[in-house]
């Protein structure tokens, strides 16, 4: 990859991520022009987050399953026709019938780039849970505990809490542990009776996808040998602290207990980032059972928008393999639509993406049901929590205003949550639920905030189209 | 559906029409629907009032929530602008005045109502020009406008650009929350005995002998209503439901752009205008500064028109024009981030002017629709039901005259029925 300055290329990639960069690849391999966007200054995208170059890192992400992806990452950062352009927010996407239009913010002020394709593969993030007290500092996703620990070495405020539906926390945990954290426990919402039921119910996936759950177990067995206790059925209650968290209380009501700790890492999902296909007008549905908008496609992975395109967890939350797969899908497809390749060759070339992906499913499915958190967010719903917290928006003046109106905008013109700074990434999916919840309808059949411009807050000084005095 | 009982509104008619399920059928809940029903049914009438989707969905909850009483600068870029229609919309902006300020208290809820004052700059002797025949105008028409200089202008306002040369300041200017106000008023209206069905469309409205008969959808439910009367509030969609009446009704869909920033402390008290671009500045109660002024965006189409459906697409050069007015007017603006733009239809006539009124080739349909809706829409609603309780009448069709849809009889002549 190199750095470029152009403004117009065949294809512009959002996203340098396991399916940002497998598209890449499949297109420079034919010849096109493409440039890959990020925030991130390296490509690795969540899973293979990179330290700054400056950094000796020592045992970064050697997970055996991460083992291709590290290999593909390698490969893209060594293909030179693929243009990188790092720390870069894309904050405007406007499809066009000559082609679309995408507006960055950086350092360096905004750039218009345009493109007769698109590429979107933006991911997912930490599904934000409200248990009273998450605003306290030191409360956090586990991913982003994650984050800190793979870009910056950093380990957060010790002991660790983790709470819980997502059993990508045991891996988290035992990757801190390992890096010489302390952790306190790590807590899951449901029972190990329920979680047993929905792998029963996927047996066969279990089986056939034995190495990533003896991943999971050896993160287990791992956390158990360093003395970390791994409970379930502990529904997390409360985060408590004055000035920052400094216990986290499970159990019932009537019992509760307390675990001392220092920060605590959330994990019950992922929500896909839909922000810009939102903005742009694609059509997008409710994620189940984790919840959020996934972005549709059809069999090449081409949205509602001719020329737009999307994959990996802008799609739904199904973890990297399937990212990369679709991304692979889509570069083909792109590639076709280019005229680079034949539509036969796309065709056969796609095959074997399309059954690993496929088998791939089973097991994200198996996931998602494992995870499921509807019945811990159904908790905090019923609760006084603040569910905005830019706005501080509690739960029970939503539950109020729903007495009037259930229509998700009408909420939020009149309490104002989603309003603020993180334009509603924290609350809206609580927002759709609870408002499904009052109507009696389904998470499907509902409608989300209105996609608007920037998808991330810009400095007015850096849009202005002179310099400021 | 079930039948209602009728009930007596002599006060307000003595024909025999007294077969209709309700006296008033209201349909649109925005700012001047729900306004509507608030003052219908304070009157003791029964009133339903119909949304298609939930109070403030269309241009009442989009706006800039500007209440702008001198006269506007697209009236001033008319040469007639400040003419007979101009004295008719002056009088009826000293009426808005009033009105704003005692509605908190008339209905008895928060509207976030700010009235602390208006500024309308002027960067070059141009402007400044037009800002004093403008105030000499308005002055003559009992508007309180006066015109301050640069220093003033600093005075008052410090953070406003050393290179604006002038002002017109008038101390009723301001802004309310756009955010509450239709489900504020709709609350009221219910409070004062209106029934609000919501997420329920008007299908279709025909004059039906002496009553109107409207079919009303809510998703598969369908019922059928009788209306001694029907106020046809809309907004953008007011054509349409005047055409199931067989009416033409020219208002055509304006959309715009409005950007907001992140909250920041509270400085600025007043509205900030421009006599010569398009501008409005004003800070929010939760602090954030709302910047529009009329900007275009861009409607989606369907195959056989415009999409109403679909948010208006940002044009690039109205977000950059709009923030690059605003930092050349209150170069702080740069400092501050955004952190949303949106787009919002509003309705306009070709002559600018509202609508509002009665229709004279079907009695007994009304329509309040068009112009500047927010300021001037709690006036609009409060003398449109006078018109249709027959209260005071003659003095609303006077103060309503130069709105009224009489002027589309020319195109309403041809309409058979
Ligand atoms: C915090 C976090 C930690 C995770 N850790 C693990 C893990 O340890 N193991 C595991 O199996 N799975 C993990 N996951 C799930 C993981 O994200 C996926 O399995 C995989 O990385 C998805 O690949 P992707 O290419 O779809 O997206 P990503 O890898 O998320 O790549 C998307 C990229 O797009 C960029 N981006 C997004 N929006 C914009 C924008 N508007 N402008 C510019 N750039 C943008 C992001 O910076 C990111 O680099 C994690 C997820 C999160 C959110
Ligand atoms: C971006 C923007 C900024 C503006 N700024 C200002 C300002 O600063 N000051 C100012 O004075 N004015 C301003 N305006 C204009 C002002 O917003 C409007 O004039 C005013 O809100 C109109 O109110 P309304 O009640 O007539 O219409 P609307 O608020 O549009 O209400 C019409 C309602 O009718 C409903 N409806 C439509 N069809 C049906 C049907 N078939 N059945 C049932 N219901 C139906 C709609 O859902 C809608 O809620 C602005 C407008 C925009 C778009």
């Amino acid at each position: 990859m190199t750095d470029n300055a152009e403004t117009s290329y065949d294809v512009l990639i959002v996203g340098g991520g396991p399916a940002g960069q497998a598209a890449a690849l499949e297109l420079a391999a034919v010849g096109a022009r493409c440039a890959v966007i990020d925030e991130q200054a390296r490509p690795g995208g969540q899973i293979l987050r990179q330290p700054p170059v400056s950094f000796a890192a020592q045992n970064w992400v050697d997970e055996n399953s991460y083992r291709p992806l590290r290999q593909q990452l390698r490969v893209f950062e060594n293909q030179a026709a693929i243009a990188w352009l790092g720390r870069r927010s894309v904050i405007g996407l406007q499809p066009g019938p000559q082609g679309h239009s995408l507006t960055t913010s950086g350092a360096d002020g905004l750039q218009e780039l345009s493109a007769a394709h698109v590429l979107i593969a933006a991911g997912c993030y930490d599904m934000p849970y409200p248990a009273p007290g998450w605003t306290l500092p030191g409360a956090m996703g586990a991913g982003a505990m994650q984050t800190l620990l793979k870009a910056q070495g950093i380990v957060t405020g010790e002991p660790i809490v983790f709470a819980g539906t997502h059993p990508l926390m045991l891996l988290i945990a035992a990757q801190i542990s390992r890096a010489g954290g302390k952790v306190a426990e790590v807590a899951f919402d449901r029972s190990l009776a329920t979680i047993g039921k929905s792998m029963i119910r996927h047996c066969a996936t279990a089986l056939r996808n034995g190495s990533l759950l003896g991943e999971a177990g050896k993160a287990m067995m791992d956390l158990r040998r360093a003395g970390v206790p791994v409970r379930f059925g502990r529904p997390l209650q409360e985060i408590t602290g004055a000035d920052r968290v400094t216990g986290a209380v499970f159990g019932e009501a009537d019992h509760p207990e307390t675990t001392p700790c220092g920060s605590i890492g959330l994990c019950y999902g992922f929500l896909p980032q839909s922000d810009l296909p939102r903005q742009a007008g694609l059509s997008v549905r409710w994620s189940s059972p984790s919840g959020g908008w996934a972005t549709c496609h059809d069999q090449w992975m081409q949205s509602s928008v001719e020329g737009v395109w999307v994959a990996g967890e802008t799609t739904g939350v199904a973890g990297a393999p399937i990212a990369r797969d679709e991304g692979r899908i889509a570069g083909l497809g792109i590639a076709a639509a280019l005229g680079l390749i034949t539509n036969r060759d796309a065709t056969r070339r796609a095959a074997p993406f399309r059954q690993s992906r496929k088998a791939a499913m089973r097991f994200a499915a198996m996931l998602d049901d494992i995870a499921a958190p509807k019945q811990a967010l159904d908790r905090v719903a019923a609760s006084n929590t603040t569910i905005c917290r830019c706005e501080k928006v509690s739960a029970s003046a939503v539950r109020e205003t729903l007495g009037s109106t259930t229509d998700v905008n009408a909420v939020k013109r009149i309490t104002r949550c989603g309003m603020g700074l993180c334009q509603g990434r924290n609350c809206e999916h609580m927002l759709i639920r609870m408002s499904a919840a009052a109507e009696g309808r389904g998470l499907e059949t509902m409608k989300g905030f209105t996609g608007r411009f920037p998808a991330r807050p810009v400095s007015i000084a850096d849009l202005l189209e002179k310099p400021l005095p | 559906m079930k039948k209602i009982a009728r009930r007596s509104v002599e006060h307000w008619t003595n024909s025999d029409v007294f077969l209709s399920d309700i006296d008033f059928l209201v349909i649109g809940g925005g700012l001047v629907g729900a306004a509507s029903a608030w003052h219908l049914a304070s009157a003791g009438t029964k009133v339903w009032l119909c949304e298609q989707a939930s109070p403030g969905h269309g241009a009442s909850g989009q706006n800039a929530g500007s209440l702008h009483f001198q006269i506007e600068r697209r009236f001033l870029e008319r040469e007639d602008g400040v003419g007979r229609e101009g004295e008719q919309t002056a009088q009826l902006s000293r009426l808005a005045v009033q009105d704003w300020r005692d509605l908190e208290r008339q209905i008895g809820r928060n509207l976030g109502v700010h009235m602390e004052g208006g500024l309308m700059v002027a960067h070059s002797a141009q402007e400044v020009r037009l800002l004093e025949t403008k105030a000499a105008r308005e002055q003559a028409m009992g508007l309180a406008v006066e015109t301050i200089d640069r220093a003033q202008v600093q005075a008052l306002a410090p953070y406003l650009s050393p290179d604006i040369l002038a002002a017109n300041f008038m101390a009723d200017e301001g802004h309310a929350d756009a955010r509450i106000i239709a489900p504020a008023f709709a609350d009221a209206a219910q409070s004062a005995g209106a029934r609000l069905l919501d997420a329920t469309r008007v299908a279709s409205l025909q004059k039906r002998g002496a009553l109107f008969e409207a079919r009303l959808e809510k998703g598969e439910e369908i019922q059928t209503v009788t209306a001694a009367k029907v106020l046809i509030c809309a907004g953008i969609w007011s054509p349409q439901i005047a055409a199931m009446a067989g009416l033409h009704l020219p208002l055509f869909p304006a959309p715009l752009t409005m950007n907001a920033t992140a909250r920041t402390a509270a400085f600025l008290p007043y509205l900030i205008q421009h006599v010569g671009r398009r501008l409005s500045i004003k800070q929010t109660a939760a602090g954030n500064l709302l910047i529009g002024g009329g900007w275009p965006s861009r409607l989606h189409r369907t195959g056989s028109g415009f999409d109403f459906s679909r948010a208006p697409a940002l044009v690039p050069q109205s977000l950059t024009g709009n923030l690059q007015t605003a930092v050349e007017t209150m170069p702080v603006i740069g400092e501050h981030e955004l952190l949303r733009s949106w787009t919002g239809i509003t309705a306009v006539t070709q002559d600018q002017l509202p609508v509002a009124g009665e229709f004279p080739s079907l009695p007994g349909l009304f329509c309040a629709a068009g112009g500047s809706a927010f300021t001037l829409g709690p006036t609009f609603a409060r003398l449109v039901a006078d018109q249709m309780l027959e209260r005071r009448r003659d003095e609303a069709d006077a103060l309503l005259s130069v709105a009224s849809p009489a002027r589309f009889e020319s195109l309403n002549g041809f309409m058979g029925r």
